[in-house]
């Protein structure tokens, strides 16, 4: 039986117009594969980048409570990273090959993580808005057409409940707090909320990459409706707490019930993308060296492969 | 030097009495880091009762798709027969899971067991996954407590830990002018 690859393309169409997840062993374009990849990848990169600029507070957590919750989040993060490198696997990339393509500034991930988290009130900061932003566009990925993606997706927004919720406790906490703790909270929120929004990632007439994603179900929804119901949950909470959203241009438009933003700086955006952010060096050179103190451990379980492996043949 | 190690797909149970389901998969050298991996990797929340891993290598998947487009697969029907571990993914819907187990079948091939497992559970399914009971490793009784016991203690890990709604309308009650939309 013959089957040409454009009967083969017309079938897989279909089975996405019927809203069927692709699974390892169906049959897929060389495109599909081939963009999976590429966001499954950098979303694992993210992921384990994006321990960072939190790992650095677990010493300095002013008490237990917090401190448990934060261990708990990285620790999270880093499972995270785990099953997206597993989701990109079943698309045949190697894990050694994605490692590879972080370390060598090849692939991407999530430009948030190449900014400074300067003081404790970050924590609570990036836990509402950091985490609130990818929870959207993760619960879009949940939907997604692509089996393994969907099903990490799902894990992921589960456990990130928690995340989004512990940052919005602490920012209630301290923007009702002392007034050293109110001004604490408002420049930490005045830091990060650019970076949030640019979370979610160019105009869609900007995306090169937003058709193909959409037609496939990868992605259900664009870039500026995610980034849209973002700012319009946020806003009215940051206003009810006293804290100041720092858009001079930011106003309420009655008619679409959307609170409109002032321009994003495209600019920054992407120096921060091509490598010019203030720590894209130090996130990289810290993921190098982590990669590097790893290796008597790698060797270590080699040496312990083949010695059980030699026994096991002997016995 | 090949640092990635043989991939181990994971099942997981959420509590005890409910089918095993396919959760990811880990790397390791063998069985015995395999499921310590995936106990690091997938029991960070108190919904496991027990863990089985087995090498991806000794899995024979199929999907629906695989099936109508190949030729029949034979397989050996005669040989000496195996016990093997029946899993299946049965529906398009949205789920964290993906292959549940059903049960077992002994055959002399996974292509024989695939077929006796299709007479048994129906030809409905959109994925099978056929695992020799050979190849499967599981946690013990023994070591449930250390394993699974620990995420039990740690309820910060979960949402309805924080109340924020609570007190977001608690802010909004007591300065309702702040609230503009």
């Amino acid at each position: 039986m013959e089957t040409t690859d454009e009967a083969r393309q017309e079938a897989f169409e279909r089975r996405i117009a019927r809203g069927e997840k692709i699974e390892p062993g169906d049959w897929m374009p060389d495109a599909y594969r081939k963009q999976l990849i590429r966001i499954i990848s950098q979303h694992a990169h993210s992921e384990i980048v994006g321990m960072l600029p939190e790992g650095a507070w677990i010493t300095r957590a002013p008490n237990l409570r917090q401190k448990l919750v934060l261990l708990a989040k990285v620790q999270d993060e880093a499972g995270h990273g785990q099953y997206l490198y597993h989701a990109a696997e079943t698309l045949g990339a190697t894990r050694e090959e994605m490692i590879e393509a972080l370390l060598t500034g090849k692939a991407k991930y999530s430009s948030v993580f190449n900014y400074p988290s300067l003081a404790w009130a970050d924590m609570g900061i990036i836990g509402w808005l950091v985490d609130g932003a990818a929870i959207l566009n993760q619960s879009m990925l949940a939907r997604c057409s692509y089996g393994p993606y969907s099903r990490a997706m799902v894990r992921i927004c589960m456990e990130e409940g928690f995340h989004k919720k512990q940052g919005q406790e602490m920012v209630i906490r301290y923007a009702r707090g002392t007034p050293g703790q109110t001004a604490m909270v408002q420049d930490a929120l005045n830091r990060w909320w650019w970076p949030a929004l640019m979370m979610f990632g160019p105009h869609d007439s900007e995306s090169s990459n937003s058709a193909a994603l959409i037609r496939w179900k990868i992605k259900t929804r664009t870039n500026d409706e995610l980034r849209q119901e973002f700012v319009n949950e946020l806003v009215p909470d940051l206003h009810a707490l006293g804290l100041s959203v720092p858009d001079p241009a930011l106003r309420y438009n009655a008619e679409t019930s959307n609170w409109i933003t002032g321009e994003i700086d495209w600019d920054e955006f992407w120096r921060v993308v091509r490598g010019g952010g203030p720590c894209n060096k130090e996130r990289l050179a810290a993921r190098q060296q982590a990669h590097d103190d790893g290796q008597w451990v790698r060797e270590a379980l080699a040496a312990y492969a083949a010695r059980t492996d030699a026994g096991r043949s002997t016995a | 030097m090949d640092t990635q190690w043989p991939r181990f797909e994971v099942f997981e149970q959420a509590r005890p009495g409910q089918p095993h389901r396919n959760a990811g998969a880990v790397h390791a050298p063998d069985a015995e880091m395999a499921l310590q991996n995936a106990r690091d990797v997938f029991v960070r929340r108190p919904d496991c009762a027990s863990l089985w891993v087995a090498p991806e290598a000794a899995i024979y998947s199929r999907t629906a798709e695989e099936l109508t487009a190949g030729e029949a697969e034979a397989g050996d029907e005669h040989g000496p027969t195996q016990m093997y571990q029946v899993f299946q993914k049965q529906s398009q819907r949205q789920a964290e899971t993906f292959v549940n187990h059903l049960g077992s079948v002994e055959a002399s091939s996974p292509e024989a067991a695939l077929r006796q497992a299709a007479e048994q559970w129906g030809k409905g399914a959109w994925v099978w996954w056929i695992v020799p009971e050979s190849a499967i490793t599981r946690s013990t009784e023994a070591e449930a407590a250390s394993m699974f016991a620990p995420a039990l203690n740690k309820p910060y890990r979960q949402p309805n830990y924080y109340h924020v709604q609570t007190q977001m309308r608690a802010v909004r009650a007591h300065d309702p002018d702040e609230d503009e939309a």
